[in-house]
């Protein structure tokens, strides 16, 4: 039975120069096709489905109308079995948040959303390429709450051009006033084939690792102190406001992904759907093979998967199959916190996961 | 054909002034070959010397020619290698003929090289032929061309012929000049065999091919026959002349004084024929070989290393290989603390190092280590015992030695004049001396300078090209073994000497060396999780110290999941890019670093 189901939707009103998801600009005649798509395709993969998670991502989810996101959302309830869902996750841009859409989502069963909110610094903002202003979002933000919705995230972005520490920790500030149940602080990364990793390639941008350290550091003792407990490297949330969503992936449960783009891993296979929404919904429409991308994930390399994203929780891994020579010289060195049972990254190792799950492999 | 009608002759050229060319012409204009398709330089078979521009081998080719007087003659034409690495293999070539072709370009005059294989070819008696090459070029200068001959060479101006390879002018006179002035064969070919292995090959399918030069006698196919210095026997099973094109082994009934051609005699293997050996008959051998023969001796070493220890056997399997062709490269296994299992290899100079290796890398697709070259030096100890090492590691401790003397080289250097003082800047820093300053021209001057081996084995050319902006030329011959203050630096990375950083150096460079590698190492040393400290050592004592700082950050921020594949991707990379360093302790270094240790000189 697969309990977790993330659903994309590709669509958005701009897009932003540093973003690597697969997205394309809002296309009104291409919308009706694509959520028809959708819900084929839960016709054709909904069997075993049973989510206790949903995800919807982009893109911009909300760059759906009120009208289409009920649409989505009925249909998927009239072919999937919603008896056991727990959490249901909607991502919102702040400037395309309304009132009215927001009542729609939440009386449809969305219980959890996740805003970008990215800065509060509108200079920031702007180098971002992002549409919406820092009051449009403290805005946005009342209205979901004056909506009734309970469980809200705010992602945050540093290491950001231009970005100082000192002005990162004013919007890690400004972000706990609001008294958010979740964070998600990114340190920008720069991924192929956007507009960011041209400019860094060029010469433009030139990241700085110990400036990025000095946010990592700054995030964890202003978030702690606020009584944010810091369950992923990236993610900080309230006691019992953790996404059980990314919990699933980090922990190497199986999931399902519908649209365009969206990755699904089931009994040991893990696929990807078509990374074109035109060519996505001729697939589905025509009950064509819609996969651009196939890998089997067998237990030894899921492992392994678990090994590399368990580190960065706050559970940490299972020692058995490491080297014990090396996990004592990433202990001896500060890295890791080693139990009989368990191997944590300790507050240094957080900031270098990436090469101590590189030793650990 | 009687001897008297043969004549044999070797083309000596500075490195693009038409070498190929003209040989080409020759070929044509004699009927050898048929106007060239567009294959271009079909002398320099491999890929890799094409690139270099530069010829090692190429098989000797025998020429048929009427000349004006009506008579018939054939003309062996012999390739030499260019580069003075292959000195002693030149000295060889030049031995088996009487004369050469002198080619100097009309445009860019004397260079380096010509002067070094000039001095040769007089050492061998042979008679010059000089030829000035491109004359139809709008810069030729014909007048200083002539006047460099005379001034530095020696050679009288009016015997050199006007040509231009390139556009057919002067092949003909060329080709007179070889038949009337270069002296005819002088041997009998009924007196007891006498024939100079100048070169060999090896050929998949029938083994050793010997290019040959009868001096006295006459070999033919099933004689038993023996070689000297090796004083193994064989029976000749082919014996013939090499034609250019296909299928190029020509067969004859017998090889007699004079002549120049190959014997093929079931031979397994090219270390077996050394070059200037002297082929003899087994029943009735001549009372003595040759002259001239030496085995040769490689000149400057380095450690190979496979990357992955376990390319071990593969490595050994290509070195194998390449000694097949290539007998003057020697190798032996060694092992090093830090790199492991390798081999110890022995060039004859640095372009010979540096086509091993390329050819490693290329044509056996081998991931290899070099360590920094060393030449050999002679040690005496203070017991009076004399080692020689060409290994830093074999030193003995240096409270046994009482002195350590390198080789040194003549290096002569063709410049033009606005670059004297910043070479001889250089020069002062490699430890060179100024023998001897000569104007070529008015604008070129050649400096005959005296340096270290060891000083110009990594990177003086480059520096000497760059400082002349590409218009300085250079070339050298061994000297003597002279005393020095000599010490062993060492690079230590995290408190323990890496071996394959070690060198050998003067004592007023060391500290400075030091510095320059601790910060070099320092450079290409990638961040890891753990600081690393690099230090460098001159008999224990620390002169430079450097370290890496422990990496501070390194952490993707999403991991959902669509990124859990691509995310394993990364650390697969990461993974696989700690494959590709040499691990010690903890610290990884790059296969970058050694490369970059060899270039910091």
């Amino acid at each position: 039975m697969v309990r977790h189901l993330y659903v994309h939707i590709p669509f958005c009103p701009k897009v932003c120069p540093y973003c690597s998801f697969y997205k394309e600009a809002s296309d009104r005649n291409k919308t009706q096709a694509f959520l028809d798509a959708i819900l084929l395709e839960a016709d054709q993969s909904g069997e075993g489905l049973r989510p206790e998670t949903i995800f919807f991502g982009g893109g911009t989810p909300t760059a759906l109308s009120t009208l289409q996101l009920d649409f989505l959302i009925s249909g998927l309830r009239a072919r999937l079995d919603f008896s056991e869902l727990r959490e249901f996750t909607i991502e919102m841009n702040p400037a395309t948040v309304s009132r009215e859409k927001a009542a729609a989502l939440l009386e449809r069963g969305v219980n959890r959303v996740s805003m970008g909110v990215q800065s509060w610094d509108d200079a920031l903002l702007k180098t971002l390429g992002r549409v919406h202003s820092a009051s449009q979002a403290r805005r946005s933000y009342h209205i979901l709450r004056e909506a009734g919705c309970r469980n809200v995230n705010l992602d945050l972005i540093f290491g950001v051009p231009g970005q100082s520490v000192a002005l990162w920790r004013e919007s890690l500030l400004r972000t706990l006033e609001l008294a958010p149940d979740h964070i998600s602080a990114y340190c920008l990364t720069y991924e192929e084939d956007t507009e960011y990793f041209e400019r860094f390639r060029s010469g433009e941008f030139v990241p700085e690792e110990a400036r990025d350290a000095e946010f990592f550091e700054v995030t964890m003792d202003v978030l702690s102190a606020a009584g944010f407990e810091q369950y992923e490297i990236s993610n900080h949330a309230k006691p019992g406001r953790e996404c059980l969503h990314n919990l699933a992936y980090w922990n190497g449960a199986d999931y399902a992904g519908f649209g365009p783009s969206a990755f699904s891993t089931q009994a040991g296979l893990r696929r990807r759907n078509i990374a074109d929404t035109a060519e996505y919904i001729r697939r589905i429409q025509g009950g064509l093979a819609r996969h651009d991308f196939e890998e089997s994930v067998p237990d030894g390399l899921r492992a392994s998967e678990v090994v590399a994203f368990g580190l960065r929780t706050k559970q940490g891994i299972s020692p058995e199959g490491i080297d014990p020579k090396v996990v004592s010289a990433l202990t001896a060195n500060g890295y890791l916190e080693a139990s009989p049972d368990r191997l944590k990254l300790t507050r240094k190792g957080k900031l270098v996961a990436d090469a101590v799950a590189a030793e650990l492999l | 054909m009687a001897i008297k009608n043969t004549r044999n002759f070797c083309i000596i050229a500075h490195i693009d002034h038409g070498k190929t060319t003209l040989s080409d012409r020759l070929l044509e204009f004699t009927g050898t070959i048929q106007k060239r398709e567009a294959q271009e330089q079909l002398l320099d078979a491999m890929d890799l010397e094409r690139e270099r521009g530069i010829t090692i081998k190429a098989h000797p080719i025998a020429m048929e020619y009427t000349a004006k007087n009506g008579h018939h003659y054939r003309l062996n034409l012999s390739d030499t290698p260019g580069h003075v690495d292959f000195s002693y293999e030149v000295s060889r070539s030049l031995a088996a003929c009487e004369g050469a072709l002198l080619i100097i370009d009309a445009a860019q005059g004397v260079e380096a090289q010509t002067v070094a294989n000039v001095h040769l070819a007089e050492k061998q008696g042979l008679k010059l032929i000089p030829v000035i090459n491109k004359i139809d070029l709008p810069n030729a200068d014909v007048e200083t061309a002539k006047k460099q001959l005379e001034d530095i060479l020696a050679i009288p101006a009016e015997e050199a012929i006007l040509a231009s390879a390139k556009a057919g002018i002067g092949i003909e006179s060329i080709l007179e000049a070889i038949v009337e002035r270069i002296p005819p064969p002088s041997g009998k070919s009924d007196a007891k065999l006498q024939a100079l292995t100048f070169d060999s090959t090896f050929d998949t399918y029938r083994g050793v091919v010997i290019y040959t030069r009868i001096v006295q006698g006459t070999i033919r196919a099933g004689d038993p026959v023996k070689l000297m210095a090796t004083n193994t026997s064989y029976d000749v099973k082919e014996v013939g002349v090499f034609k250019p094109q296909q299928p190029k082994f020509f067969v004859r009934e017998k090889l007699q004084a004079g002549d120049i051609g190959y014997v093929i005699a079931n031979i397994k293997t090219s270390s077996e024929v050394k070059v200037g050996d002297t082929l003899t008959g087994a029943r009735n051998p001549a009372e003595s070989p040759l002259p001239g023969f030496q085995v040769v001796q490689p000149m400057v070493f380095s450690g190979i290393y496979p990357i992955n220890t376990a390319d071990f056997e593969k490595l050994k399997a290509a070195m194998g290989k390449l000694q097949l062709n290539d007998a003057a490269f020697h190798y032996m296994a060694e092992s090093s603390v830090a790199l492991g299992f390798g081999f110890r290899c022995g060039f004859l100079g640095l372009l010979h190092m540096e086509i091993i290796i390329e050819r490693l890398r290329r044509e056996f697709d081998m991931d290899i280590i070099a360590t920094y070259p060393s030449v050999i030096y002679e040690v005496l100890r203070t017991n009076g015992e004399l080692l020689k090492v060409d290994n830093p590691e074999q030193l003995p401790d240096f409270s046994l030695i009482e002195e350590i003397r390198e080789p040194m080289v003549i290096c002569y250097i063709m410049i033009p004049n606005e670059y004297i003082s910043p070479l001889m800047q250089l020069i002062m820093d490699k430890r060179g001396e100024i023998k001897h300053t000569e104007s070529l021209d008015t604008k070129r001057v050649m400096l005959t300078t005296e340096l270290p081996l060891n000083e110009i084995l990594v990177d003086f050319v480059d520096k000497m090209k760059s400082i002349t902006r590409g218009y300085g030329s250079m070339d050298y011959e061994h000297g003597e073994y002279r005393p020095n203050k000599l010490v062993k630096l060492d690079i230590l990375v995290n408190g323990e000497p890496v071996d394959a950083f070690s060198s050998i150096v003067h004592r007023d460079k060391a500290e400075s060396r030091g510095r320059a590698l601790a910060l070099k190492l320092k450079e290409v040393i990638p961040t890891q999780l753990y600081q690393v400290a690099i230090q460098a050592a001159i008999g224990g004592k620390i002169v430079a110290r450097e370290s890496v700082s422990a990496m501070r950050k390194n952490v993707t921020a999403k991991c959902y999941g669509g990124d859990i594949t691509r995310k394993r991707k990364l650390l697969e990379k990461q993974k696989e890019g700690k494959k590709r360093m040499k691990a010690f302790g903890t610290v990884n270094i790059p296969q970058e670093a050694f490369i970059e240790v060899l270039k910091t000189g």
